[in-house]
């Protein structure tokens, strides 16, 4: 009796060890394999991510583009920049539909002659359109431009004073 | 007698369940090394393709860029062209890629195109304008 149970009991202790490792080993690799797929998951995601932000920051750079030159054309209509009543446009670029609201700006400086002039600046901002106006918290760019006059009331020049990329 | 035929009979039921619990262990180990195999293969490929396409941004930004630079530059009545050294195995393209400067109360609408090495394409629209 001694011996039969000598000689069972280590067999029936290994049986199915083997097979535990295995498992346990496939387990491990899935865990691996499931880092893996996470992180290319995760790299093709930042990827159209950036794409997107990319093609949003240009599509606001492009509507405020096309609003300045907009209020360019507005200055003859009402007797120059300062005059215009604020306003806004929407444009759509690459995919994306951009609002830009624009507001006067205007200072008085005194030039190197001595003379006080009116500067023509305007502000403008751009934001993802959702149908209301752009605030500082959805602002994808905000930027200052300044219209150079002739005497004669019609822009010669603008100049970009500021020009920030937010969102 | 009993006591051996019992031990003897142990060792018969046992006989080949380990040769089996090994073929079977081999053949998942295997199915598991080469599903990490090909996984890591995927990812490798993945990881080339990402940094090309971050590449490509990068030159899609800088060709941009240059094209807004060679507006800058426009004057009323005036011609501008773009100008634009990508990386090498990358090729671009800009349509239209320079011409009559902008009136001063439109814009011009440029599309632009990225090629990467390994053929893919990348698209976009930028609005230039005469300061």
């Amino acid at each position: 009796m001694t011996r039969t149970s000598r000689t069972d009991r280590p067999v029936r202790g290994d049986r199915g060890a083997t097979l535990i490792i295995a498992i346990g080993f496939v387990v491990m690799i899935g865990a691996i394999a499931a880092g893996l797929s996470s992180l290319v998951v995760s790299a093709m995601g930042d990827r159209f991510i950036l794409a997107e932000l990319r093609d949003r920051q240009y599509a606001a750079d492009g509507a405020i583009e096309l609003a300045v030159a907009h209020v360019r054309s507005l200055d003859a209509a009402h007797g120059g920049t300062c005059s215009a009543p604020p306003g806004h446009i929407v444009d759509v670029l690459n995919e994306q539909s951009i609002r830009v609201d624009w507001k006067h700006s205007c200072t008085s400086v005194r030039g190197g002659d001595g003379v006080v002039v009116q500067q023509r600046n305007a502000t403008f901002v751009a934001c993802p359109d959702t149908g209301a106006a752009c605030t500082p918290s959805t602002a994808v760019i905000s930027a200052q431009i300044n219209f150079q006059q002739s005497t004669a009331g019609v822009v010669t020049h603008t100049y970009v004073q500021t020009w920030s990329v937010t969102g | 007698m009993g006591s051996r035929g019992g031990a003897a009979t142990g060792t018969r039921k046992n006989l080949g369940e380990t040769l089996v619990e090994v073929v079977i262990t081999v053949v998942i180990i295997g199915i598991t090394v080469t599903a990490l195999i090909s996984g890591l293969a995927t990812a490798a490929t993945s990881g080339a393709a990402h940094r090309e396409s971050v590449s490509a941004d990068a030159v899609m930004r800088n060709l941009a860029e240059s094209a807004k630079a060679a507006s800058d530059s426009c004057v009323l009545g005036g011609r501008y062209s773009i100008t634009y050294l990508p990386p090498t195995g990358y090729t671009t393209s800009v349509s239209p890629g320079g011409g009559v400067c902008p009136a001063p109360s439109s814009t011009t609408l440029l599309q632009l195109q990225v090629t990467t090495p390994s053929g893919a394409h990348q698209t976009m629209q930028v609005r230039v304008r005469t300061p």
